[in-house]
């Protein structure tokens, strides 16, 4: 049953185009430029005084050694007074509060940069959404775009938050630290470059494995989550056939495949610290026996020991790190080419330039010769023309994947026309505003979306200003107000996805109630009744009614019964208009309307 | 708390050996320099590079002791924490497969998913940073001072001194810390959530020209959640500064008072540097500590949150399987005086229900939006129980028998027709482990699912979760299927036949007849046609009998059933 890992899958995000990514970095942050200059400033004194600090301590100590050893000779026992030594060793303290200070500085200016820069690129991607057609979020599922603005903002700022610092005062640290050491001993310098090499083999040996190991956790991981959102879900379906113990076995395999990859995965990037210091302190015990030799010899003194070996670990860290930093950088990097390309996305038209403006529409509304496909290849509509006049009550009829819910779309510019024209009022409505032409329109949908707030706030959804008494009108026109009544809070009852606190039916009256607040001109209703009852429908249809009144609409209904008194109705087939028609003419043309009926009430 | 102890006490011995290597290997960073130190105080001092080989040797077996216990205590810790992350997630599965479906509803799916996913990993990524940031964190504090103490009492006084110091000072932040990082963890949620509701509703959004109070909003969660994070990142970095000022002080203070005491021949030379590691070695370690701590609470937060899960008692128990079986002759399932209310309602779902659902009979239910059919299917299944009379199958109370042993006799088709990934095949196999080709093509021409035969793969098809690559009618009729490859006594098909067209709905239903024709069933229905022939027909109204009768007898007695009716067959024929 287990696939073979896809190598596809294990294959580590490398960006594609670095040199321009970072370029367009840059420009994104352009807000914090001065940030940036601020931090290296800082970076360069920090690192100058870093380089400095062990030089001073080494004459120190090498001043304490003498001292003790003058001191030893004469008999006298060495101490520090203020002439003697004390002032040295307050400007060491000096050298490191002044060291400490940068230090202080760039952390706290890098603190803010990357969630500053990801701030800003959040707003750019919401903004972003509002401007991508409808096309876009077909064909990509929420969880993809939700990740671009979660995970891989939170990859770049992981990498960035401590690591573009690291970087710049690493080249620093490194350069300074190694001119010191060749300035001390070159052996000791060679020693210490080997066993660094060593360990950057070693590093970047490990951190490949690390990453391939994290993603192989990854893809286990995955795995069970699937299984158990599935399980969960359909949670009813195992008891009710008795699948317990077998779904049980599943989910405990699916868990140990999970717990070995990530003991494995956690072990490689645990093991990583442990094998480099392993390394490091090997050489480090070479230069110390060398260094003792050196010594002994009189070619270093005690406090050029000291030092160097400040300076091997000023230089060590940086130098280890340097291919598991180059590793994060440029999944950040990959994770940024993600984000940019989304910015990039093709957006909807621009708008009209000199836009006409049509406000409380009569309901004139008007197909002529419209064609239309998702794709530009393949049409779904050749040619669609009808009219539907003011007050109009205009059915929908056909099979799934008729294109019923497209000319829904169409009208509502969700989507542009191939060819041909909609006008509302007598206007083209590509020549309006969408924002114009939508506020025409009042939208009831299969799909009952609410947003995670008071059912009031949900109601007023349309027109924030409404008052408490126009929302419990329009929810009592939607039959919503007994339902609403019985929860605990009423009105003001939190809608929370998770809890799953009312049914889809009860959500259905909301967004019915949602429209009935607003009043729109033009109705148009898609399957809006498909998860209420027919008797609730039939009572909601009172309501509606009351609503359509003077006002065109355009409803799509899978039970006919609903649709029978359209003034036309329009039975789609493959993305054509086969017939139009009144209930009574279309049953006497006896075509698919007819058979249609029949099935239904036979 | 105990959830975690009783969680690692399977590992016991585990764990102890975990903590010991973690602590050998800090021990090792503790000895290294203090060889060094013996290397300048001795060899240096008295020019002996012999005796530096030597302590040059020893330090070289150190380090491989050390870095051997390092490895093997991150592998142990590793191993360790992956096990304990295994154990919960298998131990909340299989109680949330005990749970009835209140019992679910109360924590909600995607709660659920979340305790059994995200918050074991969060406690499992603490266990390891316990064992290896925090717990050794006290004996390398010990080891330290006293190592520090037998060179020098008063170098050992003042290193404890600063140690005491960052304790008591991180008493203190970890609390505003505590609170900090919760309100991060806050603002992320809710931008996930108003991410997700732009993307889901963006049509809504756009027919109600929402957009940009949409952008605010988004721009809202999204300002809320940086200032978080970078008051969080702040506080690390604070953190972070203010251990390297007191390792700066300590320095500036063991050279000062060092050289004095070298001075007066209490110390050496080489003592300074064994200080000063150690210093460096506690303080660095003393703040990784702290980082941990200051994530602890939320890691407890979902510890609390799995142990609710884990100490929910399911409502509904097994029966003691002692009673036999009676004859019951054809009466199948017996609702007797059933009355059925959920725990935080005011009123009854449903009230005084009696009726008997008979072998080679057809029992529909019909009734509008909450009027409690669905109920009725799941106090069958019993994944509710009744609160008042008793359901009977096959003469037998359904509590009295095993959950297990009830569901044998009942093949349930639900009102969503959810399929499981994997084949279509797999699918079937659901309700009869071993059956035959034959059987499973059978079963789909009677549900009437015969377009399998035309798919590429066949019965091998791929169904996606859920089954969301089938259509809705598509799905029903597979879900039918399923129900059927199961001998059942009772066959209970929840508003099933919903998006099906009218055609379909009725050739199902005469190839239907013939199969369960040994059996009894159950039908619960929106649609009068649907039920049209039923040999009675239960009328629902707000959780009680309206009406019992077949079709003819309800449309000159029941007004409820009228009403119904009429709703469904408007149009000339009424």
């Amino acid at each position: 049953m287990e696939k073979e890992y896809d190598q596809e899958e294990l294959d580590l995000e490398v960006p594609r185009y670095a040199r321009k990514t970072i370029k367009r970095m840059w420009d994104t942050s352009k807000d914090q430029h001065l940030r940036l200059i601020l931090v290296l400033i800082s970076v360069v004194f920090y690192t100058l005084f870093s380089i400095l600090s062990p030089l001073y301590s080494a004459y120190l100590v090498d001043f304490i050694w003498d001292g003790v050893k003058a001191a030893a000779k004469q008999g006298e026992v060495f101490r520090f007074t203020w002439e003697h030594g004390g002032k040295e060793i307050l400007i060491l303290f000096l050298l490191y509060l002044i060291t400490w200070i940068f230090y202080v500085i760039q952390n706290f200016i890098m603190a803010g940069f990357a969630e500053r820069l990801n701030l800003r690129l959040r707003e750019q991607i919401g903004q972003k959404l509002n401007r991508l057609p409808l096309s876009y979020f077909d064909r990509h599922q929420p969880g993809e775009i939700i990740s671009r603005a979660t995970n891989d903002l939170d990859k770049i700022s992981e990498a960035l938050q401590t690591g573009l610092l690291k970087l710049f005062t690493s080249v620093g640290l490194v350069v300074g630290s190694l001119i010191m050491m060749f300035r001390y001993n070159l052996w000791l310098t060679l020693i210490f470059l080997f066993f660094t090499l060593l360990s950057m083999v070693l590093t970047s040996y490990f951190s490949k494995k690390t990453l391939h190991s994290a993603a192989r956790r990854q893809l286990c991981m995955s795995r069970l989550t699937s299984f158990v959102e599935e399980a969960y879900s359909g949670r009813v379906i195992v008891k009710a056939f008795n699948q317990e113990a077998n779904s049980s076995q599943k989910m405990h395999e699916a868990a140990q495949a999970v717990a070995e990859s990530a003991s494995r995965a956690e072990f490689l990037a645990q093991a990583i610290n442990p094998a480099i210091r392993f390394v490091n302190r090997i050489g480090q015990v070479f230069i110390a026996v060398f260094a003792g030799k050196l010594l002994i010899d009189g070619l270093l003194t005690v406090g050029a020991v000291q030092a160097f070996f400040q300076y091997v670990y000023q230089a060590a860290e940086p130098l280890t790190e340097v291919s598991y930093m180059i590793n994060t950088m440029q999944s950040a990097l990959a994770s940024m080419e993600h984000i940019y390309k989304m910015l990039d996305e093709e957006e909807m038209d621009p708008e009209a330039e000199s836009p006409r403006k049509v406000e409380n529409a009569r309901g004139k509304v008007e197909f002529r010769h419209v064609r239309f496909g998702y794709s530009p290849d393949r049409l779904l509509m050749k040619d669609i023309s009808f009219t539907a006049r003011p007050g109009q009550k205009i059915a929908v009829v056909g099979n799934t994947g008729a294109g019923k819910t497209t000319l829904i779309n169409l009208l509502m510019r969700f989507y542009e026309v191939n060819d041909g024209k909609i006008l509302l009022d007598d206007v083209d409505t590509a020549d309006m505003t969408r924002a114009n032409l939508r506020s025409n329109f009042g939208m009831v949908l299969q799909d009952t979306w609410l947003f995670g707030g008071t059912i009031a706030e949900n109601i007023a959804y349309g027109k924030p200003e409404a008052s408490r008494k126009e929302i419990i009108t329009a929810a009592k026109a939607a039959h919503a107000d007994f339902f609403i009544r019985t929860l605990p809070r009423g009105y003001d009852t939190v809608l929370d996805n998770e809890a799953e606190n009312i049914s889809a039916g009860q959500r259905q009256l909301l967004t019915i109630a949602r429209v009935m607040l607003c009043s729109p001109p033009v109705l148009i209703l898609d399957e809006a009744t498909s998860s209420v009852d027919t008797r609730t429908e039939m009572e909601i249809g009172e309501a509606m009614k009351t609503l359509m009144q003077n006002r065109t609409s355009f409803v799509i209904a899978h039970r006919l019964s609903t649709i029978v008194d359209a003034d036309l109705i329009l039975v789609m087939k493959d993305g054509n208009i086969i017939e139009q028609g009144s209930h009574k003419s279309l049953l006497q043309a006896d075509g698919a309307y007819a058979e249609l009926y029949n099935s239904q009430f036979a | 708390m105990n959830i975690i102890i009783s969680f690692i006490k399977p590992y016991r011995a585990f764990f102890v050996l975990t903590l010991l290597f973690v602590v050998l290997d800090v021990f090792g960073a503790l000895v290294i320099p203090t060889i060094t130190a013996d290397m300048i105080n001795v060899g240096v001092s008295a020019g002996d590079l012999g005796y530096i080989v030597k302590k040059g040797i020893l330090m070289v077996i150190v380090t491989v002791f050390a870095g051997a216990s390092a490895l093997l205590g991150s592998y142990l810790s590793a191993k360790l924490s992956a096990k304990i992350g295994q154990d919960m997630r298998n131990a909340l599965y299989d109680r949330a497969l005990t749970f009835s479906v209140h019992d679910f509803e109360q924590f909600g799916t995607a709660s659920m998913i979340t305790r059994t996913l995200n918050d074991v990993s969060v406690v499992q990524q603490a266990v390891v940073w316990c064992v290896t940031m925090v717990l050794p964190v006290p004996a390398l504090c010990v080891l330290g001072i006293v190592m520090a103490f037998s060179i020098e009492p008063s170098m050992g006084a003042v290193l404890a001194g600063a140690v005491v110091f960052v304790m008591i000072l991180t008493l203190f932040i970890s609390k505003k810390a505590a609170v900090i990082f919760e309100k991060m963890q806050h603002f992320l949620d809710r931008m996930n959530v108003v991410l997700r509701e732009n993307i889901t509703g963006v049509r809504v959004i756009r027919a109600f020209n929402k957009e940009k109070y949409e952008k605010k909003r988004m721009k809202k969660s999204f300002e809320d959640y940086a200032e978080a994070a970078i008051k969080t990142n702040c506080l690390f970095a604070a953190l972070d500064c203010f251990t390297f000022f007191i390792i700066n002080i300590l320095i500036v203070i063991i050279l000062w008072a060092g050289g004095n005491r070298i001075g007066g021949g209490t110390m050496e030379i080489g003592d300074i540097t064994a200080l000063t590691e150690y210093t460096i070695l506690i303080l660095f370690y003393l703040m990784m500590a702290q980082m941990v701590l200051i994530l602890l609470p939320r890691a407890k937060v979902c510890l609390e949150r799995i142990e609710e899960v884990l100490e929910h008692k399911p409502e509904i128990s097994d029966g003691r399987e002692e009673d036999a079986l009676e004859d019951a002759g054809e009466d199948v399932a017996v609702f007797q005086n059933v009355t059925f209310r959920f725990k935080d309602a005011d009123e009854d779902t449903l009230g005084g229900l009696n009726f008997t659902c008979r072998r080679g009979q057809t029992t529909a239910i019909i009734g509008g939006t909450g009027s409690g059919k669905s109920t009725i299917a799941k106090l069958l299944l019993r994944f509710h129980d009744v609160t008042g009379g008793r359901v009977l199958l096959n003469g037998r109370d359904i509590r009295t028998m095993s959950q297990h042993e009830l569901r044998e006799h009942i093949a349930y088709v639900p009102q969503k027709a959810w399929l499981f990934s994997g084949t279509i095949e797999e699918n079937l196999r659901h309700g009869k482990e071993d059956a035959s080709e034959e059987e499973m093509f059978h079963g789909l021409e009677v549900a009437q699912a015969g377009f399998v035969k035309n798919l590429e793969e066949g019965m091998k098809a791929h169904v996606a979760q859920g089954g969301t690559n089938f259509s809705g009618g598509q799905k029903q009729r597979l879900a039918i299927a399923r129900a059927l490859m199961k001998k059942a006594d009772l066959y209970i098909f929840d508003d099933s036949f919903s998006a099906l067209d009218f055609k379909t709905d009725r050739a199902l239903r005469r190839a239907l007849a013939q199969e369960t024709k040994d059996a009894a069933v159950l039908i619960i229905a929106q649609r009068i046609n649907t039920i049209l022939n039923a040999d009675q027909i239960i009328v629902l109204h707000n959780g009680k009998t309206a009406g019992i009768g077949n079709h003819k007898e309800l449309m000159e007695s029941c007004s409820v059933y009228q009403e119904i009716a009429r709703s469904q067959m408007k149009g000339e024929e009424m």
